[in-house]
Order: C-alpha cells, then sequence, then structure tokens
C-alpha cells in the first residue's frame, strides 16, 4: 500500500484515505483513526457485508474459519481470533475458550458448573461454556469491569 | 467443549485436576476417619490406628480417581438420582469391603453395615456442598453481570 506524509506549515491536521476497495487492513486504519471499532467486514453466500459489532453474540473459529454470530445471521470473518481478541480488546468482548470470543453485553445469564467452568447464556438462549482456563479471567473482568481498568 | 479446547498444557492439565482429586480425597478421607474415631469412642478406646489411617486414605485416594475418570465425577452432578445413587452404592460397597477386609471395625457386621450407609450419606453431602456452592457462585456471577452492564461501560 502506498502512502504519502506531507508536513504543513498552516492549516489543519488531516487524513485523508484512498481506497478502490475496503479491506481488513483499511478498515483497521480507517478505525484507528476514527478512534473506534464500530463495524466489521464479514461475507454471507459471497456477498460482503458490514457487520455491527453491537449485534455479535459471540465469535467462533471452525476449521480455521472465523464466524461472526448474531441473532439474525453468521458472517464469516477476514480475521484470526486472535486480531479479533486485539481489535475487541477495547470493547466487552471476551476470549472464553481457545475457539470463541463472546459479547458480554449479549451475555444474559451465568451459572456456575462443576470444574470450575461457566455456562453462560446468551440472549438468543445459546448456551456457551467459559472453559476453566478463562473462567477465572471472566470473573475478574466482572468484578473490576472494563477489561482495560 | 473438549479437553483440549480448554487451553492448558498437559502439564497444567495434568495439575489441576490432581489437585481436584486430592481436594476431594481429604473430605472424603475426614467423613471416613470421623465414623471411624466414633467407632473408636463408642468402644471406650481414643487410640487410632497409624495403619488403618494411612489404608483409609490411599483407598480414598484411589476412590476419588475412579470416581472423577470412571464415574464422572457424580458426586458433584447437577442431580443425585438413581444412576449417582447406584454409583454411590457400588462405591459403599468397595469401602466397605476394603474396611471389612482391613478390619478397621473389627469385623463387626453392624457397624460394618452402618459405615456402608454412611458412606452413600457422605456422598449425597458431598453433592449438597457442590450444588449449595454451584448455585450461591451462579448468583454472585449474575451480580457481577447486571453491575458490569450497570455501569454503562458495554459496547460504548
Amino acid at each position: 500500500m502506498k502512502y504519502t506524509i506531507n508536513n504543513i506549515s498552516t492549516g489543519e491536521d488531516e487524513v485523508i484515505v484512498n481506497y478502490l476497495r475496503m479491506t481488513p487492513e483499511i478498515e483497521r486504519i480507517v478505525n484507528f483513526i476514527k478512534g473506534e471499532q464500530t463495524k466489521l467486514i464479514g461475507w454471507k453466500d459471497k456477498e460482503q457485508k458490514l457487520i455491527d459489532i453491537k449485534t455479535i453474540l459471540y465469535i467462533e473459529t471452525v476449521d480455521g474459519n472465523t464466524f461472526a454470530y448474531t441473532e439474525e445471521e453468521v458472517l464469516k470473518l477476514d480475521y484470526t481470533l486472535a486480531q479479533l481478541e486485539q481489535l475487541l480488546n477495547d470493547i466487552n468482548f471476551f476470549r472464553c475458550s481457545k475457539s470463541m470470543i463472546i459479547n458480554i453485553d449479549k451475555v444474559d445469564s451465568l451459572r456456575s458448573l462443576p470444574s470450575n467452568r461457566i455456562d453462560a447464556r446468551m440472549v438468543n438462549g445459546e448456551h456457551i461454556i467459559i472453559s476453566r482456563t478463562y473462567a477465572s479471567d471472566f470473573r475478574r473482568i466482572l468484578r473490576k469491569g472494563a477489561q482495560n481498568e | 467443549m473438549s479437553k483440549k479446547d480448554d487451553g492448558l498444557t498437559g502439564l497444567e492439565r495434568y495439575l489441576l485436576e490432581e489437585i481436584g482429586v486430592e481436594f476431594k480425597a481429604c473430605i472424603y478421607f475426614f467423613c471416613y476417619l470421623f465414623f471411624y474415631s466414633i467407632y473408636k469412642l463408642v468402644g471406650g478406646s481414643t487410640d487410632a490406628s497409624i495403619i488403618h489411617m494411612a489404608e483409609m486414605i490411599f483407598l480414598t485416594y484411589g476412590m476419588c480417581y475412579l470416581q472423577i475418570y470412571l464415574m464422572n465425577g457424580f458426586d458433584e452432578g447437577e442431580e443425585f438420582r438413581v444412576k449417582e445413587i447406584l454409583l454411590s452404592m457400588l462405591c459403599g460397597l468397595i469401602y466397605t469391603t476394603a474396611s471389612w477386609f482391613f478390619g478397621w471395625f473389627d469385623k463387626n457386621l453392624t457397624v460394618t453395615i452402618g459405615f456402608f450407609l454412611f458412606v452413600i450419606f457422605a456422598y449425597f453431602c458431598g453433592f449438597l456442598v457442590y450444588k449449595i456452592r454451584r448455585t450461591l457462585e451462579s448468583k454472585a456471577l449474575n451480580n457481577d453481570l447486571k453491575a458490569f452492564k450497570e455501569r454503562g461501560n458495554v459496547n460504548e
């Protein structure tokens, strides 16, 4: 990707992004400039779609592919789980197992399970198990507040 | 979720399970030691055999492995129904046979039958303790979740 940096003597600081096609990389740059991450690019039936992060229930990796699940649809994402974990770190998404990230805002209720695991019931009624490795971090996050505090 | 999906290394998983087994073994050992001590006291003795105690702790340790790996940790389950009762009877039978063989209760049939019933009772109490603990934990978790959302910092 080409980029130009100009040192100007007058006027306001300005960033201009020219792109042919919105890619995850461009999207990350734009979101970084905006200081927020509100949407992700996903794929459904070979069509590119923008997905509002707030609507995601959880994100899962299956056979090397990453999918975002909302109450209405499932979209394939062009990110790895590690990238998403980093990208969504500032908002309330939590890595609940090796292959899954959940949106804490979409958790309806929690239930303690044997072997220190936690059953998270999502707002759509689905149950997600938070493994014991991640359960203590999850408890700590709930008690302390936002993940970055 | 498979065990491999818990993000632990083999050694970490082993240590976690080993600690769980030892913790459980200690609880049940103290239960059976209590029964043994009462038997001794009722019989007018204030002495307990170290050999008997060693037998109890090793047997309990082995039985806890059996419970966790072959019996799916039935005393930590969500219910205590026919399957769990049958499994606790099976474990009770093993403990009772061992107690007879090792002479913990001087091969007194009445006390041995009492011990069998006590083992089942101990499993039921264990089940209740784990269940109560989980219920209280769930309540605390849901309170924390509610407070977390009420802070207003969710997805903002």
